[in-house]
């Protein structure tokens, strides 16, 4: 009897055990899942849920798109821009090659014009051979390293001087590079009542050689300008 | 002694069941009906106790078995797509109110007869 007693009350202890666990497991899971508050919804509040985020959702996507939309605008411009840069670059570098403010290479001519005894150049020498290059299409002259640009002036000093750019005196003997088609300055030159038959028919001492890949330095200085008004 | 055994039994049940992990969302349905199987069944075991037919073995086999029962009565609910739960709810808490009534009754008669009995 005793033990029979015992089994009862240990099984009823377990008992209560097991329904009171249960039941604050179950508490702790109603707590937590409270507060969405979604199994309280009927089926038509659910739905106007559902309508409701899909809107939501649409709305943002559309949004997103139109963003996208406009990055890729942007990128595009970006791209446009770059190219205009660059086109504007190579723009420049052109210019500057032209203008005489880079140093330039290619295939042309070195005429070597020396003073003897009998006969002196004089500025206007050196000006018409100037001239007479540029005819024959020379991109690029320089006289004794000095580079010829637009407003380069030659003028006589004394005698023995002949100034070009900035004062820069020079004296014989003058070599003049020039980048251009060599046969065409070569027979301009020396064709019969050319610059180099004329000249060395009077007993001047004149020499011209066709080379490969002659360096002209750039113009030294600054291009001022003070009086033009853009 | 018995009240001892329940009252110890409870204190570890919220101990453990506090700090138990959670169960998931899912699983809670089949709680709340075991839990309610088992309650109809301590209300009964009580009710018969008062009645002075309480029998161990049926209670104890009431306890798990209603439990075990509902929670498989659900189950095949939730297969079926028919909430077989509502029923095993109205079921279960109609016979915990008729135990209830019957607790209640015992006692107020109880209480009852001793007022007379004082009166007298």
């Amino acid at each position: 009897m005793k033990k029979g007693k015992w089994t009862i009350i240990v099984t009823i202890g377990i008992m209560s055990f097991i329904l009171v666990l249960v039941m604050f497991m179950q508490f702790k899971v109603v707590e937590q899942t409270d507060i969405v508050g979604i199994e309280n919804m009927r089926d038509t509040e659910l739905r106007e849920a559902l309508a409701d985020w899909k809107e939501k959702y649409e709305e943002t996507n559309k949004k997103l798109e139109e963003n996208r939309a406009k990055i890729s605008e942007y990128k595009e411009k970006i791209s446009e821009n770059k190219e205009v840069s660059e086109i504007l670059e190579k723009e420049l570098e052109e210019a500057n090659i032209i203008l005489g403010k880079t140093d330039v290479e290619g295939d042309g001519v070195i005429i070597t014009l020396t003073d003897n005894d009998e006969k002196t150049y004089t500025y206007s020498n050196i000006l018409d051979l100037i001239n007479e290059l540029k005819f024959a299409g020379a991109e690029a002259i320089s006289i004794n390293d000095i580079r010829v640009i637009g407003n380069t002036y030659i003028a006589n000093i004394s005698n023995r001087y002949i100034i070009l750019n900035n004062n820069n005196k020079i004296t014989s003997p003058y070599v003049i590079k020039a980048i251009g088609d060599q046969n065409n300055m070569q027979s301009n030159l020396s064709i019969k009542g050319g610059y180099i038959y004329v000249l060395s028919g009077n007993g001047y001492t004149i020499n011209m050689e066709a080379k490969k890949k002659i360096k002209i330095y750039k113009h030294e200085g600054e291009l001022d300008l003070k009086y033009i008004e853009k | 002694m018995v009240i001892l055994s329940i009252i110890i039994g409870c204190l570890l049940g919220v101990i453990i069941g506090v700090n138990a992990p959670l169960i998931p969302y899912a699983y809670s349905s089949y709680l709340a009906i075991s839990i309610i199987a088992a309650l109809d069944s301590v209300f009964g075991g009580i009710s018969s106790t008062l009645k002075g037919n309480f029998d161990f073995k049926i209670f104890v086999s009431g306890f798990f078995c209603n439990a075990i029962l509902s929670i498989l009565l659900t189950y095949l609910g939730q297969k079926l797509n028919v909430d077989i739960y509502l029923a095993t709810i109205v079921v279960f808490v109609g016979r915990m109110f008729t135990n209830l009534t019957i607790i209640r009754r015992h006692y107020l008669e109880k209480w009852n007869t001793k007022k007379e009995q004082n009166k007298q």
